[in-house]
């Protein structure tokens, strides 16, 4: 066990490593749409913890990652806080949110509880608009400042940024991690499969299940604040329904069951658009059909998982694996 | 012969590797970003998809359809300008995500005429066109700040404010409603704000307020809308919001048989999105309506007559609307810029040349711009004109009268501005 977490911190370092080699050699829009990639895999990181691990389903994590982002914007505008704290305050107030988001989450299931996170995801950002101090429907600029110049002068805005979200996503998934290879991790997936076999276990579900609201709600707020950070700015209507709808699509296309995938879905959800963009320009086709091809191609990406690859292509793969070993024994 | 072919091998590799170090060795013409020998490319966010898309989807047709008839007369110093559309699905994180991707890749000279308020600040804190020294030309909102041009370097307003128009509002009011009880509509945030703001410089005094959150605009909440205005026994009331709620309030006032006398903002007042919600024209019939540009339906404009018919062949069967006219006059206005920003234009020159000829730019507005080296403010007023039974804003009398203001303490006054003639064809000169 201690090998093999002194492993992962080995791999998690290296990866560290090779963000920074890679951030070196690409141009600037891939590197703007890497730190996209990273905002991107902390929330869906969020969503296969409390979805996939603890089996309450959230349409609402859009709204959480608002409750962040307008935490970190409003703790660096009045209280001129250094951005590092912006966004530790983002994840503590978040995580407020989704412990009382749980409270009510533990008490309902299955499409209810789908309704109450959506009625969330469609209500809270417009909540916005009622207080001046969150700036109305135009928001509040978020400025996390120019990166240090020690870097050097040619150091951009966004490499600024990719560095910030990609350290933010190592960190997240490292603790999700660990905290999915803890009792809590095996906790929440013996409620996922029998709630009533957990409770006779001696499991606490309410508890459970407010905490797994708590921890994913938390992280979701991280990911708000870094969405804000990349695009400078903080406005309701950068967190409407469709990013929550995005996000769980992006769980699921990467497997909801499984952290790794996480980063097949960000990819997903970054790259499609563009992939849309180059298939519309070679079959030249009209401004119909360019403008709903993305939407077109994510859903249809979506059915197919669910159809051919429900649990994701990463479990998928890992157990032919397993069947294969089988076979071979 | 396994060694030779090798060695040949190694040759062509070394040939071909030299060729093409050369050849991208070649300085790139020494032109600017975006502009080549041939062409011109420039760039346009905005709701494409979405519901904030209605209306607002005609525009890239519109532009494109002015751009593709510019070509066809020899575009710009024979350079042809094409226009590269994205979709942001109204969503500030896609504004930005788009807008760096005309920029860094697609590598247009200039944006166009971007959608919505906070779609281009967060555009202006991100992307940063003003430190990349990219121009926004004719953004396409009434927020009067970005016609700062110390915070907005590059970017460039065309409608007038919001608060230019509460302000003609006020005035209106003053000269033909005095002693009658006004109620107002207004959206709870920045653009409501703005409103306001113009409104008390106008000193208008309202019996009744009614304030909607964005997004909460709808027929129960008409209805509720509507009682407010009943119990204050409003004479005139201005719906100063976005077009779905000016259809929501009209729609359920025609169901409730509820008719005082409307006043509509020129950002909900386009006749063919309120129609195309379902709302009967003749609800529309006799409301007071505001308009920069000539109405569309006034076929003895010069402007109006050209535009649609370029519009009609390009894009046949679509109704040509405020939203179409805008954009073409917008594709107009920057075709004239790039004319005057020289042989070779740069995106330098471009800035320059609004700076300092912007302000007479032909177009088809009645209204004066604003464009100075110290100012980036646009269009600076309004015509006011009533809707026909058939639902079309056109002037009252059939002579247009227009008041013109800034976004300051300045006075209203009626317009003396005489437009020029349209240049010959409707092309930059």
């Amino acid at each position: 066990m201690h090998k093999k977490q002194t492993r992962d911190i080995f791999l998690f370092i290296l990866g560290g490593v090779v963000l920074y080699f890679i951030s070196g050699m690409v141009d600037e829009l891939r590197v703007y749409q890497g730190a996209s990639i990273a905002v991107y895999v902390i929330a869906i990181s969020s969503i296969i913890l409390l979805t996939g691990y603890s089996g309450q389903v959230s349409l609402g994590h859009g709204a959480l990652m608002a409750v962040g982002a307008y935490a970190a914007a409003v703790a660096r505008i009045e209280l001129n806080l250094p951005i590092i704290l912006c966004f530790v305050v983002a994840v503590l107030a978040a995580a407020i949110g989704g412990a009382l988001l749980g409270a009510a989450a533990a008490r309902l299931s299955g499409p209810y509880l789908a309704g109450t996170t959506l009625a969330l995801a469609i209500g809270l950002p417009s909540l916005a608009n009622q207080f001046s101090v969150l700036g109305g429907e135009q928001g509040l600029l978020f400025d996390v400042g120019f990166p240090p110049l020690s870097l050097g002068e040619e150091f951009t805005q966004y490499k600024w940024f990719f560095w910030i979200a990609g350290l933010g996503a190592l960190i997240s998934i490292w603790i999700v991690k660990n905290i999915l290879g803890s009792r809590y991790g095996r906790t929440w997936r013996a409620i996922r499969g029998n709630e009533v076999a957990a409770q006779l276990s001696g499991i606490n579900i309410a508890r459970s299940k407010i905490l797994a609201f708590t921890i994913s709600a938390g992280i979701a707020g991280l990911a708000g604040a870094l969405l804000s950070m990349t695009i400078g700015t903080v406005s309701p209507s950068a967190f409407p329904l469709a990013l929550s709808f995005s996000l769980l699509t992006g769980a699921v296309i990467s497997g909801i069951t499984t952290l790794p995938g996480a980063m097949i879905g960000a990819v997903v959800l970054v790259a499609i658009p563009e992939v849309a963009d180059v298939v519309a320009h070679r079959i030249g086709s009209s401004e119909a059909v360019t403008t709903n091809l993305p939407g077109f191609l994510v859903s249809a990406l979506l059915i197919l998982t669910v159809l051919f690859v429900p649990n994701g292509p990463v479990e998928q793969h890992r157990a032919r694996k397993a069947k294969h070993l089988a076979l071979k024994k | 012969m396994k060694a030779m072919n090798r060695r040949k091998l190694i040759t062509v590799s070394a040939v071909l590797a030299a060729v093409s170090l050369a050849v991208t060795a070649v300085p790139a013409q020494a032109a600017e970003v975006g502009v080549t020998s041939t062409g011109i490319k420039l760039g346009m966010t905005l709701p494409m998809t979405g519901t904030a898309s209605l209306g607002y989807n005609k525009i890239p047709g519109a532009a494109k359809a002015y751009f593709d008839y510019l070509n066809a007369n020899g575009g710009i110093n024979g350079r042809k300008v094409t226009l590269v559309v994205k979709d942001d699905r109204y969503v500030p994180t896609e504004a930005v995500a788009k807008t760096n991707e005309l920029i860094l890749k697609d590598k247009v000279m200039a944006l166009l005429a971007p959608l919505g308020t906070a779609n281009v600040k967060a555009v202006a804190a991100s992307v940063n066109p003003g430190r990349r020294g990219v121009p926004v030309l004719f953004v396409n909102t009434g927020f009067s700040g970005f016609a700062d041009a110390k915070k907005y370097p590059t970017t460039y307003a065309v409608l007038p404010s919001y608060i230019m128009e509460a302000k003609i509002m006020g005035q209106y009011i003053k000269e033909n409603f005095a002693g009658k009880k006004i109620g107002l509509l207004y959206q709870d945030d920045d653009f409501g704000s703005d409103a306001l703001a113009g409104f008390k410089t106008a000193g208008v005094t309202f019996a009744v307020k009614v304030p909607y959150a964005s997004g909460s605009q709808g027929a129960a909440a008409a209805a509720g809308w509507i009682t407010k205005f009943k119990a204050a026994e409003a004479d005139v009331v201005i719906l100063f919001g976005v077009s779905s709620a000016t259809s929501a309030m009209l729609g359920v006032a025609a169901q409730l048989k509820y008719a005082p006398q409307w006043m509509l903002g020129s950002v909900g007042g386009d006749a063919t999105t309120i129609k195309l919600t379902g709302v009967p024209a003749g609800v529309l019939y006799n409301a007071i309506g505001f308009s920069p540009v000539p109405a569309t339906t006034d076929m003895k404009d010069e402007y109006v007559k050209l535009f649609s018919d370029i519009y009609a062949k390009a894009v046949p069967g679509s109704t040509f609307d405020l939203n179409v006219l805008l954009g073409m006059n917008s594709a107009f206005m920057a075709a004239q810029a790039l004319k005057a920003a020289g042989p070779n234009p740069t995106r330098k020159s471009l800035m320059a040349a609004i700076d300092s000829k912007g302000s007479t730019f032909a177009n088809s507005a009645l209204v004066p711009l604003g464009y100075s080296k110290t100012s980036h403010v646009g269009l600076t007023g309004y015509w006011v004109g009533k809707y026909s039974p058939t639902g079309d804003l056109s002037p009252v009398g059939g002579t247009y009268v227009t008041y013109t203001t800034d976004s300051g303490a300045g006075a209203v006054v009626k317009s003396t501005y005489v437009r020029p003639a349209m240049p010959a064809k409707g092309l930059p000169n």
